[in-house]
């Protein structure tokens, strides 16, 4: 009965709607330059057009004087598909939609007591519609606060700025969370009553969903409060960099009490010295014998690089030099050995001259440049001496000569 | 057979460790993370400890516990010489580290100073600096520091130099010896904990809030 000219006030909405959705897609320059600025630019638009777009309620004009604006919610609307989170709203009112629920159950009840059908079915309608937009705000405001903090709240530059829009973001959570703690289900399912249709869309399935929301908005908070210190961190530091080089640039002179003469040492200046743990290679036990030979055997051979003269620094030659003058030294008192063995013709042991010429010499050093001297001697001044050396096996297992001495004679 | 090597590893596991840590190193997420997560174990730091006893050294850590080095076990004449010898130096080197903390910011466009794990590019600073005179001749005055210590007038010299230096103190770390790309060190937590330490214990004017209260009435 009341049903044809219900379908007909239908349709006529939805040609409406149709309508002016268009007029959004016809005019998307001219309001999206509205959006960035402050005003809509009146310059691309024929009277009927601004006039269609007034009745609309996608612009309107504030005082008569004003210029054209973007109507708040088309703003929102367009905030919304672009994810710009400079823009984006939150909406947390959730105690206006759960009057409209209270007010859509009542009259769904009494249009089926009444066995009105369709008027029910417009009901659960409706009633579906507002439980989606109520998901769909959380859904929104959970996104944009993901986005933002996924973004490191990139879209303001300045920390102090991404501090402020954190601090935002995180009194929406507040407001999200206690928009969610108005909703309460004992009275949602005493409200519903043994309605299946309804308990199953205000009951199971919305709890369901703001369980999830609940979690997430957990979730974000918790993460914020977390980028929050790293911002607060940050700023600290930042200020404290600055701070302490202006005033170590004001004051050059600047030194701070000696830490360490404490009786009490603060933690942070003790700083034990460097200890270099060294190792060499060592005989003593033998496995080892076998890798070092072969590490030995895979040295590389010694390259002989001429000094580039140019890059030779102050204090290495003086060193080179001390060296030198030392080595020259030993060969000129090993010299010395020598001529006394030619001059007295008898056998001379080397130690025992070291011995009484009283030379700073060590043996071993000794030793070794009189063993070197003989084998630096031209082959026909070599044949006028022997040389001795008095030596003994270093153990009973290991074949190594040791020698003690060696004795100098004429040939 | 029970394995109680899986649950106390013995202490030759930890011979590369220690070594470094005797060595002087500072051991943090960035440079070591292995180790790292090793030490922030109580046990382990005490067996640590109690193999450092004898070389009269213990481990350390700073305040917000981001790294690791050692300190002295007990404070004997030599080692108060050697601690203020190093506080001297590490003063020294103060106003030019912070300055190179303030111009990382900048150059980059960073919300804060250089922070553990950031990735620093001398590439990206030469960039930046060609395009700017201001940070070129900010960059020229660091770099001939004598902590920085370069010799060259070349940008690309300069910025060389400046990496090398942090790198062989110990803020900055290489991952690759022929890739152009450093990592920042905990040991910048240090740094900057021993700032606010003088900054206290000097009552230096120096203020690292930011001013809320004010904000907020505005």
């Amino acid at each position: 009965m009341s049903q044809a000219p219900a379908h007909a006030l239908e349709s006529r909405l939805i040609a409406t709607g149709v309508e002016r959705l268009a007029l959004l897609g016809k005019h998307a320059e001219a309001l999206m330059a509205g959006y960035a600025r402050n005003e809509v630019p009146l310059e691309g638009l024929t009277t009927t057009a601004l006039n269609r777009l007034l009745a609309a309620r996608i612009l309107w004009r504030p005082d008569e004087q004003g210029g054209v604006k973007l109507a708040p919610k088309v703003r929102e609307l367009i905030a919304e598909m672009l994810a710009d989170e400079s823009r984006r709203h939150v909406n947390a009112d959730v105690a206006e939609t759960l009057e409209l629920l209270r007010g859509l159950v009542q009259s769904y009840r009494e249009a089926r007591d009444a066995g009105e059908y369709w008027r029910q079915e417009q009901q659960l309608l409706r009633l579906r519609q507002e439980v989606d937009d109520l998901n769909g705000r959380f859904a929104d405001a959970i996104d944009s606060l993901w986005r933002r903090l996924n973004g490191d709240f990139g879209f303001v530059s300045r920390l102090a700025d991404k501090i402020r829009e954190n601090e935002r973001a995180q009194k929406q959570i507040v407001r999200l969370l206690d928009g969610l703690a108005l909703i309460d289900f004992d009275e949602l399912i005493t409200l519903v009553g043994s309605d299946g249709a309804l308990r199953k869309l205000l009951v199971s399935g919305l709890q369901q969903q703001l369980t999830q929301h609940y979690t997430s908005l957990r979730e974000v908070q918790r993460r914020l409060v977390e980028l929050m210190a790293r911002f607060r961190q940050q700023q600290s530091r930042s200020r404290l960099v600055a701070g302490m080089a202006g005033f170590l640039r004001e004051h050059p002179g600047f030194v701070p009490g000696n830490y360490a003469r404490r009786s009490e040492v603060p933690g942070l200046v003790n700083r034990a010295a460097p200890l270099v743990a060294a190792g060499a290679a060592a005989l003593d036990h033998h496995p080892d014998g076998r890798v070092l030979g072969e590490l030995l055997k895979h040295l590389p051979p010694p390259v002989h690089r001429p000094e580039p003269v140019s890059a030779a620094g102050v204090a290495a030659p003086q060193e080179d030099a001390l060296v030198a003058a030392r080595q020259q030294a030993l060969k000129e008192d090993v010299e010395r050995f020598y001529l006394a063995v030619v001059d007295g013709g008898e056998p001379l042991s080397a130690l025992e001259f070291l011995a009484q010429g009283a030379f700073a010499w060590g043996e071993e050093i000794w030793l070794f440049q009189v063993i070197a001297e003989f084998q630096g001697l031209p082959r026909s001044e070599q044949r006028a001496f022997r040389l001795r050396p008095q030596e003994s096996q270093a153990g009973r297992y290991n074949d190594v000569r040791l020698i003690h001495d060696v004795v100098l004679e004429l040939a | 057979m029970s394995e109680p090597t899986m649950t106390t590893p013995s202490m030759v596991a930890f011979g590369p460790l220690l070594e470094r840590l005797l060595a002087g190193e500072f051991i943090c997420a960035v440079s070591d993370e292995g180790a790292f997560r090793r030490l922030q174990d109580e046990e382990v730091r005490e067996r640590l400890d109690a193999y450092l006893r004898p070389l009269n050294r213990r481990l350390a850590t700073n305040d917000e516990g981001t790294v690791y080095f050692l300190a002295w076990h007990t404070l004997d004449e030599a080692a108060r010489e050697q601690l203020s010898r190093q506080l001297g130096e590490t003063v020294a080197s103060l106003l030019p580290l912070l300055e190179w903390l303030q111009l990382v910011q900048e150059a980059l466009g960073r919300d804060g100073p250089p922070a553990p794990g950031d990735v620093l590019k001398p590439a990206d600073f030469s960039s930046r600096c060609e395009d700017h005179l201001g940070l070129r001749e900010r960059l020229e005055r660091l770099a001939t520091d004598p902590f920085f210590g370069s010799q060259s007038d070349q940008l690309d010299a300069q910025l060389k130099q400046v990496f090398k230096r942090l790198k062989e103190h110990g803020y900055l770390l290489q991952p690759h010896a022929d890739r152009q790309y450093y990592l920042v060190t905990a040991k910048i937590d240090y740094l900057l904990d021993l700032v606010r330490f003088i900054r206290d214990e000097e009552n230096l004017p120096v203020d690292d809030q930011a001013p809320s209260a004010q904000e907020r009435l505005l």
